[in-house]
């Protein structure tokens, strides 16, 4: 599908599944993952995201499946001889060791020579701009220098794989954002093929080569972020990923080059005419982001004007998010730039609506 | 703060009352310890030093010598065949596996030191139910002597001190962080190499608390040693019974306790203070 994607496999997941008793933790996933590309696993908790993390760096066994790296059968490997390295949540830091002797770990572990091994760990912890801590106990780090130890005690080892089980999700906000800069410079600089799990969208979105979406243990749509955001497989895709106003279900009308909505109470809106693949006269939900509805102007007329009440503002600087209580529609979610449209209509005021379908999804609804 | 909290005086007078007692208790040995023993009576003499001067016989200094390598026996002993039950308390995957050790090693401690080592009387005798194994299996022709060694003495303090060890460093163990464990996994350690150099290190402090408890408590043991070491093996409170309730030399039994005493203290600051620069060593907390 993309370049990475047909470059030589650095993992390869086979109908991957694993059960708990009754309980279905991760659903026969199969994917394949490039040499060096930046794949996230993105779901609600729950979803097997971390289930399957857990496969592959072997502390779970699948049901079924098998889990391929390097062109080598790794199903049954024990975890120390798998050469994966993974940063933890909780980045699990020995306690009892200091910044020096918790990123030597893994090459005393290989038993390289000493001299290899300082010099290794002191260009991983240069690297990882941790100069000057090497002494330092990890207790006596901040949440940032944590994160910065638990990457470098992973990538020092030169893993194959590197996986990331939510590690900034520990971090406050700031820290957060200057984290997610790092990782993608840290995987810039290594090229290290990269599996990251994450229930932030936004997180997934601005370091992914590929996206995994999951729910239910169940992969839905695994594509680039670009294609994710603007074209989901389906609505938990649409929904999950940003913000998106879901229509209620509405009839598909095509006829030659137009095509329309009739949604019961509304009246019919006009929709894109794509080759989507839907059938005329069948059932279909529209997704709309709220970039994709705005006010309409005062003399604007079109078939898809709607009008509503504005139930509330969202003040954000730089836009704003407003909620119109729409009929037929229920509550739209429109989002423009500035302040203006707070003065402009007030919470109870009236306000027409202008819904950008040809920046819809439509999506068969079964 | 007593304004503050109207019935603080009120629920620290139990405390005060029995602090006060204790201290009178302790004063009252420490006057027996400087006493002049009459023979043939209950009643002391005056003051004198002379129970200090005969401490000073090697017998004396052998049966507290003794008294700290029963002890110190007991604690390692203790320490190495609870660990094992611990971690499997702690880490068993089946509850009803959990529920059992738990049982098992919290049980001993409901039934009282007599009863205890009366059931190691019967299984180290002569005629007891090792011997009679050893010998049914033709190991042995004549029984072991067991009874009355320090060896019996030994297995039965262990026995009764591991319901403590097993729970301090049950404790110790769960507060491990298996994520800890995976992360040195995850790096190529075996199990083994997980185990002595992440669990270990992290249980320290369990096992250093729970030598020092085990120690301190079996410094103290009486009833055992007085019944399986049957005044052949001798601990310090055994001594201290001999003199005052066999010689009735009540001034030369309290002044033995109050070595004993200090000596418990001394070996309980003494390894406080190599446990915590062995900790501080190792960063654990």
């Amino acid at each position: 599908m993309t370049a990475t994607s047909q470059a030589p496999a650095a993992v390869e997941l086979v109908r991957v599944r694993k059960e708990f008793g009754s309980a279905v933790g991760v659903a026969d996933v199969s994917l394949k993952i490039g040499q060096g590309e930046f794949l996230t696993l993105l779901g609600p908790s729950g979803c097997g995201k971390s289930t399957l993390l857990g496969m592959i760096a072997g502390f779970l066994t699948p049901t079924a499946g098998k889990i391929v790296v390097d062109g080598v059968d790794i199903t049954e490997v024990e975890p120390y001889r798998r050469d994966i390295g993974m940063v933890f949540q909780s980045y699990a830091l020995f306690p009892h060791m200091n910044v020096f002797d918790n990123i030597a770990f893994g090459l005393r572990m290989r038993k390289l020579p000493k001299a290899e091994i300082a010099a290794e760990v002191r260009r991983v912890i240069e690297m990882m701009k941790l100069d000057g801590f090497a002494e330092r106990r990890v207790s006596q780090l901040s949440g940032g220098q944590q994160q910065r130890v638990a990457l470098a005690r992973a990538i020092v080892i030169r893993p194959k794989v590197l996986l990331l089980d939510e590690p900034l999700s520990a971090l406050d906000k700031n820290l957060r954002a200057q984290m997610q800069v790092e990782l993608s410079e840290l995987h810039r600089k290594t090229g290290l093929t990269t599996i990251f799990v994450t229930h932030d969208q936004g997180e997934a979105l601005s370091l992914s080569d590929r996206i995994v979406v999951m729910n239910r243990g169940e992969v839905q749509q695994v594509a680039r972020p670009i294609e994710l955001y603007r074209t989901p497989a389906n609505g938990f895709v649409a929904s999950f990923i940003g913000e998106i106003n879901a229509l209620p279900v509405a009839r598909y009308e095509r006829d030659g080059r137009e095509a329309a909505l009739v949604l019961p109470g509304v009246g019919r809106l006009a929709a894109p005419a794509r080759d989507d693949g839907l059938i005329h006269g069948s059932a279909v939900r529209a997704f709309l982001r709220p970039e994709h509805v705005r006010p309409a102007l005062p003399d604007e007329a079109g078939p898809n004007i709607v009008s509503g009440v504005v139930a509330a503002h969202i003040y954000q600087g730089s836009h704003t998010i407003t909620r119109v209580e729409v009929d037929g529609l229920g509550l739209i979610e429109t989002r423009v730039t500035g302040a203006d449209i707070v003065g402009a209509h007030p919470v109870g005021a009236p306000i027409a609506l202008m819904l950008d379908l040809g920046e819809a999804v439509l999506l068969a609804t079964p | 703060m007593i304004q503050r909290r109207p019935f603080f005086l009120i629920f620290l007078a139990p405390a005060v009352v029995t602090a006060v007692i204790l201290a009178a208790a302790l004063f009252e040995v420490l006057q027996y310890s400087v006493r002049e023993f009459v023979p043939g009576s209950l009643n002391v003499g005056g003051f004198t030093l002379e129970n200090f001067t005969r401490i000073n016989r090697p017998i004396y200094w052998w049966v507290l010598l003794d008294t700290f390598y029963i002890s110190l026996l007991t604690a390692v002993f203790s320490l190495l065949l609870s660990y094992p039950v611990a971690f499997a308390l702690v880490r068993a995957r089946r509850d009803w596996v959990r529920s059992l050790l738990v049982s098992l090693s919290i049980t001993p401690l409901f039934t009282g030191e007599i009863v205890r080592t009366f059931s190691w009387m019967l299984m180290l005798g002569s005629d007891g139910f090792i011997n009679s194994l050893l010998r049914k299996l033709s190991l042995i022709e004549m029984p072991l002597q067991i009874m009355y060694t320090r060896l019996g003495v030994v297995v039965a303090l262990v026995q009764f001190s591991m319901p403590v060890m097993i729970i301090l460093l049950a404790t110790a163990i769960s507060h491990v962080d298996r994520d800890c464990e995976k992360a040195a996994a995850n790096l190529g350690a075996s199990p083994g190499a997980v185990f002595w150099r992440i669990t270990l290190p992290l249980t320290l402090p369990g096992i250093l608390s729970g030598i020092v408890v085990v120690f301190a408590w079996t410094m103290s043991a009486f009833s055992t040693p007085q019944l399986i070491g049957g005044g052949k093996v001798l601990m310090i409170s055994n001594l201290v019974y001999l003199q005052g309730f066999s010689v009735l030399n009540l001034p030369f039994a309290a002044t033995l306790s109050l070595i004993a005493l200090i000596a418990a203290l001394g070996s309980l600051v003494l390894m406080k203070s190599l446990t915590g620069r062995l900790e501080k060593r190792l960063a654990v907390r």
